[in-house]
């Protein structure tokens, strides 16, 4: 079990490193889908799963990173790299807009805001504000991704765009777990009002872990762009949001239950199509499922990574 | 890094290009249309037509000696999965595709089969479809702007009517629809005294149509799907509004009369003749052949028009002499002499339009039945 | 003016329907707690079982006394469902955290919006006319006999509910678990009884609200639940989530706000102004209209 637990994840990311030359373009396509959905549900974790905010409203953000760059590729002819920096910015900075006034309220009402929040975007993007987001239809026909003049327009290359956006995320989250914002959300999550009498200013690191979140989901929606080449507003409407917040408890908070979580809800589908009609009524009875028997989720995290330095004074921090 | 990307690349490259050696014994035709989702009717009524229509080609030796192999991919009406189809069915190399039914779904996945070359016909009215220079996008319908010229001379040249009022909802096809034809009546100097939007599926239409009440309109024009055409006619006979009402090809469905139920009676609505009226003579054994195998009727005139474009390119290939697609559309774009179809005969515009139109007015009667009104 | 009237009029029958709709949102968060998010779906449930009475089991009669048997049976199997619902995927968690009863709602809403496409296929169903097509025109504005009907059985099912909670046994018993559940057990309340009565209530509503949007729109398809599901729940939280005659004001001046952001704002943002609404009132007043202040427990 320790083995597993110290070299599971590497082994894990060896795997998917080689896997896509091993598989024909249609099972390509799922694997990237996989890579994508789980950059978005890990980043759905950073706001629900480390910092306790009850966000039904996920899809919204990866929709904005995937319509900035579909936009400014499509309509100002900016390449697919050059769009990320904005495409994961404009999120954060929206999250953390968006969060100031909404981090008090109390988790069932968040829960609602948020859904609001992601049908108002939805409404905006059919209604075509502004004249960029193409209505109903959405943008299609992006361009391929072009790295210093070369077209990498196979799937394989999309395959590793996407494979590094999981390596940044997965990197963030490390980071994250043994910084001080990290132990700080661990706290407040476990019990916000102890946390705040030992003197955690709750609401900065809430607005943080929002903005981080919503930040990391643009850059999926970067990349959702990139293998698509179009997005259109249906892909990121509230049900998309649910299934987010799904995956995120059903897995447990943890890095291996989203996987998981995002392997049965994207993949196995894939795997059998002739199951498709109940695809769903099937998801819904293991959700209630999973919650009686495991109500912290199939695999609970731990936290235990409390950085080395802390224990021991002989090494120094990383 | 990049070494061994382009290493991959090249390795892939060459597995495709020897995969694409095995396959090409056969002619692959793909077909990208709703199967399942609110359009599914539709959807297989176009992969039986197809499936149908290669049968009988096959049985006759093929095309050029090749059989026609179909490679089917459900779009669900929703632009995401089309623009997923069309990757998955480029991948499996078609050199055509016949669809898909809605023009969302064809305009997102015109772009990729274009860059692959793989010719695509579609029955998509909306003006957009041909709009972008893509030589592979062929159009076996007419376009809403013919459709909206027609309603637009048909309201104040014939109808007379001195107050329209239009409605749409926010589909590329309904607000394409809706616009041209406000444009075409005020050119034929009618008046135009609302354009009102409603959200598709919404079922609660009394507000709005009690703003337009207060506007006398004398005709009500509805660009939409029957979905909503059959509750927005209900609710306007509800509302006491005393006007026409006018519902565009969309809602040429059974279910908008279900839904007006007995204020259904008086409505009309625009469209191209059913298939039970086709006069043509391959339209007759065609649709014999359909309702053998299949044991119904095809669903509407959209499916027998996709299986013409894919006949049509069918023909220009044996023409040529050569499966080569740009040929193809090349030859189609400059036909000397139209191809008999089902739908009637078939040939197309430089830019990928078919050309011609036929339009007729229904009205709906107290039995809930068709009665021909108009025909242009 | 008879403009405004129309919208009023409008407003309050569609405003009625969210009102039947929010009480059994309401009524569940009261006492549990807990957003039950299969409600939109038991009421998209309840006018397929409604249709599936009318043609299976009725025969396709259409008379008075069928439609009466219409509501009363597709309330009672509705009801029977919310029970089931409660017992297998509610009660099991009532003392897990609050997010696994979350998750395990969402799941439920999954399972019967999927189970009614399974059942009664993904097109849309259409409900015969089974209430005659009258209607009164009053100066310019247009009053049809089925929004007579919603009108007034609305209120008369929410007087009689609140009637029943405010001036009975079991309704204080039930105002008493909404307090706090804890107590009420140690009062000699059977806590559990209590709940299931909630669901049967609220789904009973829930019907009636499922069968007045099939027999007034007609349409019916099997996701149309999310929908209404979601404004009733608006429509809850507006008058003060857990507190029952807030939910009927709540429901109406949705209704209404509504009607006339569509007939004089603009129809095509009418869904962003609802929401907008929404997340102003949870900011400036998270109780609602008639909610009282809550802490959040600690």
């Amino acid at each position: 079990m320790n083995i597993l637990k110290r070299y599971g994840l590497p082994i894990f990311l060896v795997v998917l490193l080689i896997l896509p030359n091993l598989l024909d373009p249609r099972w390509q396509a799922i694997a990237i889908t996989f890579l994508i959905f789980s950059v978005v549900a890990l980043s759905e974790d950073i706001v629900l799963g480390k910092a306790g905010m009850f966000n039904m409203g996920h899809a919204l953000f990866f929709g904005m990173g995937a319509y900035i760059t579909a936009i400014l590729n499509s309509q100002y002819g900016w390449p697919i790299l050059a769009t990320i920096p904005v495409a994961v910015l404009v999120p954060a900075l929206f999250g953390i807009i968006f969060a100031g006034p909404i981090v008090h309220l109390r988790g069932d009402y968040l829960l609602v805001v948020t859904i609001g929040i992601n049908i108002v975007f939805i409404q905006v993007l059919q209604n075509n504000l502004g004249g960029v987001t193409g209505g109903p239809n959405g943008i299609f026909g992006l361009d391929g991704l072009n790295l210093f003049g070369w077209q990498l327009t196979s799937q394989l290359s999309t395959y590793y765009f996407a494979f590094i956006a999981m390596l940044v995320t997965l990197a963030v989250m490390r980071n994250l777990e043994k910084s001080k914002a990290g132990r700080a959300l661990h706290y407040l999550r476990e019990d916000s009002l102890a946390s705040e009498s030992i003197g955690i200013n709750t609401r900065t690191y809430k607005i943080f872990a929002f903005g981080l979140g919503a930040g990391l989901a643009g850059l999926a929606g970067t990349v959702f762009a990139t293998q698509y080449s179009a997005v259109s507003p249906e892909a990121f409407n509230f049900m998309q949001s649910v299934l987010f917040f799904s995956i995120v408890l059903v897995g447990g908070s943890s890095i291996p239950g989203i996987f998981l979580g995002v392997f049965v809800m994207f993949i196995l589908p894939e795997i059998f199509r002739e199951f498709s009609t109940w695809r769903y009524f099937v998801f819904g009875f293991a959700m209630i499922l999973t919650m009686i028997l495991r109500p912290h989720g199939i695999w609970p995290a731990s936290f235990g990574k409390i950085p080395k330095f802390l224990i021991k004074d002989t090494d120094h921090g990383a | 890094m990049k070494r061994t990307i382009r290493n991959m690349l090249l390795t892939l490259c060459a597995i495709s290009m020897m995969a694409g050696l095995s396959w090409a014994d056969t002619l692959k035709v793909g077909v990208q249309a709703p199967i399942t989702g609110s359009y599914a009717n539709e959807g297989q009524g176009i992969e039986n037509g197809v499936r149908l229509m290669a049968e009988q080609i096959n049985a006759k030796g093929g095309v050029m000696g090749k059989q026609i192999e179909v490679i089917a991919c459900d779009d669900q009406g929703t632009a995401m999965a089309a623009a997923i189809c069309a990757k998955d069915l480029v991948n499996k190399g078609v050199s055509m595709v016949v669809g898909s039914y809605t023009s969302t779904c064809a305009e997102a996945a015109q772009k990729t089969y274009f860059k692959a070359g793989v010719l695509q016909t579609s029955d998509g009215t909306a003006d957009s479809l041909t709009e972008h220079g893509y030589w592979t996008f062929l159009r076996n319908s007419f376009p809403n702007s013919a459709e909206a010229a027609f309603a637009a001379s048909y309201m104040v040249n014939v109808k007379k009517y001195q107050r329209i009022a239009v409605i749409s909802d926010f589909s590329s096809y309904a607000a394409g629809l809706a616009e041209a034809t406000v444009a075409e009546i005020k050119k034929a100097g009618g008046n135009v005294v609302t354009y009102a939007k409603i959200k598709a599926g919404a079922q609660n239409f009394t507000p709005v149509l009690t703003n337009i009440k207060s506007k006398k309109p004398d005709v009500i024009f509805f660009a939409g799907y029957y979905s909503d055409g059959g509750q927005l006619r209900s609710q306007q006979k509800a509302l006491k509004i005393n006007a026409d009402f006018i519902g565009g090809d969309a809602n040429d469905n059974p279910d908008f009369v279900k839904l007006a139920g007995s204020n259904a009676e008086g409505a009309f609505i625009i469209n191209v003749p059913s298939p039970d009226v086709l006069p043509y003579p391959i339209a007759k054994t065609f649709i014999a052949d359909y309702q053998k195998k299949f044991g119904s009727m095809p669903p509407s005139i959209w499916g027998l028009m996709n299986i013409d474009g894919m006949r049509a390119i069918i023909h220009a290939m044996e023409h040529n002499q050569s499966f080569d697609t740009k040929k193809a559309a090349d030859y189609l774009h400059n036909m000397d002499k139209p191809l008999d179809g089902i739908t009637g005969q078939i040939s197309f515009a430089a830019d990928g339009n078919r050309k011609g139109g036929a339009y007729v007015v229904k009205r709906i009667t107290a039995d809930g039945s068709y009665s021909n009104e108009y025909a242009q | 003016m008879d403009i405004f009237f129309q919208q009023l009029a409008n407003g309050l029958t569609i405003g009625s329907i969210f009102a039947l709709v929010a009480l059994g949102y309401t009524m569940v968060y009261g006492v549990m707690r807990l957003i039950n998010f299969a409600h939109g779906d038991m009421v998209a449930a309840s006018a397929f079982v409604g249709l599936t009475i009318y043609t299976q089991v009725m025969g396709q009669a259409t008379s008075l006394v069928a439609v009466v048997a219409i509501f009363f049976l597709a309330a009672v199997v509705m009801a029977g469902v919310g029970i089931i619902l409660e017992r297998l995927a509610y009660r099991p968690l009532r003392e897990a955290p609050r997010l696994s009863a979350v998750v395990s709602a969402l799941g439920a809403s999954l399972m019967i919006q999927n189970g009614i496409m399974l059942i009664w296929g993904p097109q849309m169903r259409i409900f015969p006319e089974l209430i005659p097509n009258i209607s009164w025109e009053i100066n310019g504005v247009v009053i049809s006999l089925i929004q007579v009907l919603i009108l007034t059985l609305s209120l008369a099912l929410m007087v009689a509910l609140y009637l029943f909670v405010e001036k009975t046994r079991m309704g204080a018993a039930i105002r008493a678990s909404a307090i706090d559940q804890d107590a009420a057990r140690l009062m000699g309340i059977n806590v559990n009884k209590i709940i299931a009565i909630i669901f049967i209530i609220g789904s009973s509503l829930g019907a009636v609200g499922g069968l007045f949007i099939g027999l007034y729109y007609r349409g019916i398809t099997f996701n149309m639940g999310w929908q209404y599901g979601l404004y009733a729940f608006i429509a809850a939280i507006l008058g003060g989530i857990g507190n029952i005659p807030g939910a009927m004001l709540g429901g109406m001046l949705l209704g209404l706000f509504q009607a006339f952001i569509a007939g004089y704002v603009s129809s095509t943002w009418a869904d962003a102004f609802t929401f907008i609404l929404l997340i102003l009132i949870l900011i400036v007043r998270p109780t609602g209209l008639l909610g009282e202040r809550v802490a959040e427990k600690v």
